[in-house]
């Protein structure tokens, strides 16, 4: 009965629009990209013939122009990786913590104005970066001026690493919003009970986090990471307009160097080789991400087992009076 | 059998999209709502030029009902030009022998006499901008040279060489520690910078299709921006994108190091004259190297490859003989750009006062020196904008060996753009 005729052509139906959809704005276009990055294909001439690896050999080429600005471009997009993921991260959950701990009122207030950096658009949060950071009488350098902080000013935009820097804190600044809704939603989600249960057992604050908190939000992390770590590839409004990729093409990106060889360069087939070169980079990154998580969830159990039961083995620990407790007597907690 | 299935719901997307990419590479006439011949107008005019410039392509569509110029401004225009079909495109000096060696535009001296205009209408800088092996490739419409810009509360005369800078910064510095002559921008601006000083300086940067950085004269030519800033420091170091501009708008109420001078692109001038008003004064690029000449881009009106209709091609030719009337582009002047049509430029002589900057950079037009020609100009200007420059301005103990060596790599690079 399952298996008739009508009932497939019924359930063909239903997934139509996602196939249709999957297959004109994924597979499609992915599919054409490869293509593309397997032509000489030319922005103002169109398709110059099939080249094969020809435009991959190019990038991978030492002694080629777009090897040294493809390599470049990855390694700065490399380094922003790594020096705005754990921030994009850590401050968000910090923040999820607070609002988590504040009065349902304030709770949605703070929650609301976090996030509401997010919903500005990166031209204006690169002009207020801009403004503030500006080497000739910005308001960053008049202030450390001022204060007598320093004596000259700082060159914010035309200098590593104060350049990255300014990238870094424009970005956690706009993005840490949409990380931060992320976290409190999962705390919201986590049972009470067990902070009770916690309790109970004399877990201070940080043995709550560690014990309660970060094994229910895990999942919840995993994908912030994952997100956080791709959003900083497609790094490229705040570069552009912030720095314009230098000083000397130090934060000049990825995505600004396709862009460039692509708009400017005219050469689409380059362009989409990059592209696609940068796509399987991201997916072994992100895979490495999901690897890495699948370990820790299957060796997670054990060592909660091997805790709990240490713990209760643990004379000391299970005779210790909590950290609230009086004489043995447990006192009402201010 | 499914995955004969699935294997040609891929090959029928795949081809859809590869069928999509494919188009017709002639223009057919297009007629618009009340029988005109349509002309398809794509120009990059979206500052406050664009208004001018709308005002003729209205006026033109007014005086008859023939044609209809159908005009798009678009920020992006040589992105969306590559990608469609247009009748008429702006192009700029720069980009002219890109287009021609990939076959974008055609020769336009037949339109040129269909519109009822020839060559000895124009000034030779424009024709020159416009000429590409001895074949003119568009129709010379302005020059967009260096401008200076200067503060008359602090500069009495127009400095007009490099001893009248130092001068003026010793002036300026002994009233204010926070006043120079001038700022040299550590990006943005520079080729038009590079351009100037090579050209006065009388060296030639092309060299077998690919601009020649790594010559002594020029690395000796550079070294004057670098002793600007760090030996005669008539310019504040570390300035950025812009920094000539920002510098000269600086309100020294609000800290930072201001400039008396802006050698700037004169698609400043209104932002310049609100903040100055009738203190902005406008001069000619001064001597900084051997002798006198300017650099900057030029605008060409180019008729695509693919107008071969007839009808298209009288429109265009109906079209560009209204705009070379000097009455209709002398709203270009006013935008203040500076036309290279002679019959207009002697309206613009005529009434300096309402056509302030055209009138003034007129004058620049017998120096303008016309950049290389050369396929890609923008990727082999490129390392010469974002490291060159800028190490020129910002390193204090750059050397000429170090910057000989910027400039050998700088080379490589144009070499390897130029596809040589």
């Amino acid at each position: 009965m399952y298996h008739s005729k009508s009932t497939k052509y019924k359930a063909l139906l239903f997934i139509a629009p996602f196939l249709a959809c999957f297959l004109i704005f994924w597979l499609a276009p992915v599919l054409y990209g490869i293509w593309i990055s397997l032509n000489d294909y030319k922005l103002s001439m169109g398709n110059l013939g099939f080249v094969g690896l020809e435009n991959y050999k190019t990038i991978f080429d030492t002694g080629s122009v777009y090897h040294t600005q493809f390599m470049n471009a990855l390694k700065n997009t490399f380094v922003f990786m790594a020096i705005s993921v754990p921030p994009l991260v850590l401050i968000s959950l910090g923040l999820a913590l607070l609002i988590d701990n504040l009065p349902s009122k304030l709770k949605v207030f703070f929650r609301t104005i976090f996030f509401l950096s997010y919903a500005i658009s990166v031209t204006a949060v690169s002009a207020i970066f801009l403004w503030l950071f500006n080497a000739n009488g910005g308001f960053v350098n008049n202030l450390l001026m001022t204060m007598n902080i320093t004596n000259s000013p700082v060159n914010w935009l035309t200098e590593q690493p104060y350049a990255w820097f300014v990238v870094l804190i424009s970005t956690v600044w706009w993005t840490i919003g949409f990380n931060m809704l992320l976290f409190v939603n999962a705390l919201d989600e986590v049972d009470g009970a067990l902070y009770e249960a916690a309790d109970l057992d004399g877990a201070n604050s940080f043995k709550k986090f560690l014990y309660v908190t970060l094994p229910e939000i895990r999942n919840v992390a995993f994908f912030v990471i994952i997100t956080t770590v791709i959003a900083s590839f497609n790094l490229y409004g705040q570069t552009m307009l912030i720095t314009n990729g230098g000083p000397a093409r130090s934060t000049t990106s990825l995505i600004m160097n396709i862009n460039h060889t692509v708009f400017s360069g005219n050469q689409l087939g380059i362009g989409s080789a990059m592209a696609i070169v940068m796509g399987v980079i991201m997916t072994v990154v992100t895979g490495l991400q999901y690897w890495a998580n699948l370990k820790i969830n299957s060796d997670g159990p054990k060592r909660k087992r091997k805790g709990r039961s240490k713990k209760s083995e643990d004379p000391a620990l299970v005779n210790a009076p909590l950290p609230y407790q009086v004489d043995g007597k447990e006192t009402m907690k201010k | 059998m499914y995955k004969k299935k699935w294997g040609l719901v891929l090959a029928t997307s795949v081809l859809a999209f590869s069928m999509a990419a494919c188009g017709d590479d002639e223009s057919e006439e297009s007629t618009g709502s009340n029988g005109t011949t349509q002309i398809k107008f794509i120009n990059g005019f979206t500052g406050g030029d664009g208004s001018y410039m709308t005002k003729i392509v209205d006026d033109f569509n007014e005086s008859q009902d023939e044609f209809e110029v159908v005009q798009s401004q678009e920020p992006d225009h040589y992105t969306k030009f590559k990608s469609s079909q247009y009748d008429l495109v702006i192009m700029h000096e720069s980009n002219l022998e890109t287009y021609i060696q990939d076959q974008m535009i055609q020769p336009v001296s037949s339109f040129l006499e269909g519109a009822g205009l020839s060559e000895d209408e124009f000034h030779p800088a424009g024709l020159a901008a416009s000429t590409v092996n001895d074949e003119l490739y568009g129709f010379p419409l302005d020059i967009h040279p260096l401008t200076m810009f200067f503060n008359e509360e602090v500069v009495s005369e127009a400095p007009a060489t490099y001893e009248d800078l130092v001068t003026l910064n010793n002036e300026a510095q002994s009233s204010d520690p926070n006043l120079y002559a001038l700022g040299i921008p550590g990006s943005g601006l520079v080729e038009f910078y590079i351009n100037m000083i090579a050209a006065q300086n009388d060296i030639d940067l092309e060299q077998d299709g690919y601009l020649n950085f790594a010559q002594e004269d020029f690395a000796d030519a550079l070294m004057i921006f670098h002793d600007m800033v760090f030996e005669d420091e008539i310019s504040p170091a570390q300035l950025g994108l812009d920094g000539e501009f920002q510098t000269f708008m600086k309100n020294p109420e609000g800290g930072g190091k201001q400039a008396a001078i802006a050698l700037t692109g004169p698609w400043y001038f209104q932002a310049a004259k609100e903040q100055y008003g009738d203190n902005l004064g406008i001069g000619s690029i001064p001597q900084i190297g051997d002798g006198t000449a300017t650099a900057g881009n030029a605008h060409i009106l180019a008729v695509p490859s693919n107008v071969q209709d007839g009808a298209v091609k009288e429109g265009v030719e109906a079209f560009l003989g209204f705009l070379y009337e000097p009455e209709n582009l002398v709203n270009w002047a006013e935008s203040g750009q500076t036309p290279t049509h002679l019959a207009t430029l002697d309206l613009v002589s005529e009434d300096p006062e309402t056509y302030e900057l055209a009138a003034q950079n007129l004058e620049q037009l017998d120096d303008y020196v016309s950049m290389p020609h050369v396929y890609n100009y923008g990727e082999q200007m490129r390392y010469m904008n974002e490291i060159v420059f800028s190490k020129l301005v910002s390193e204090a103990g750059l050397t000429k060996e170090a910057l000989m060596t910027e400039l050998e790599m700088a080379t490589e690079e144009a070499r390897q753009f130029s596809g040589q």
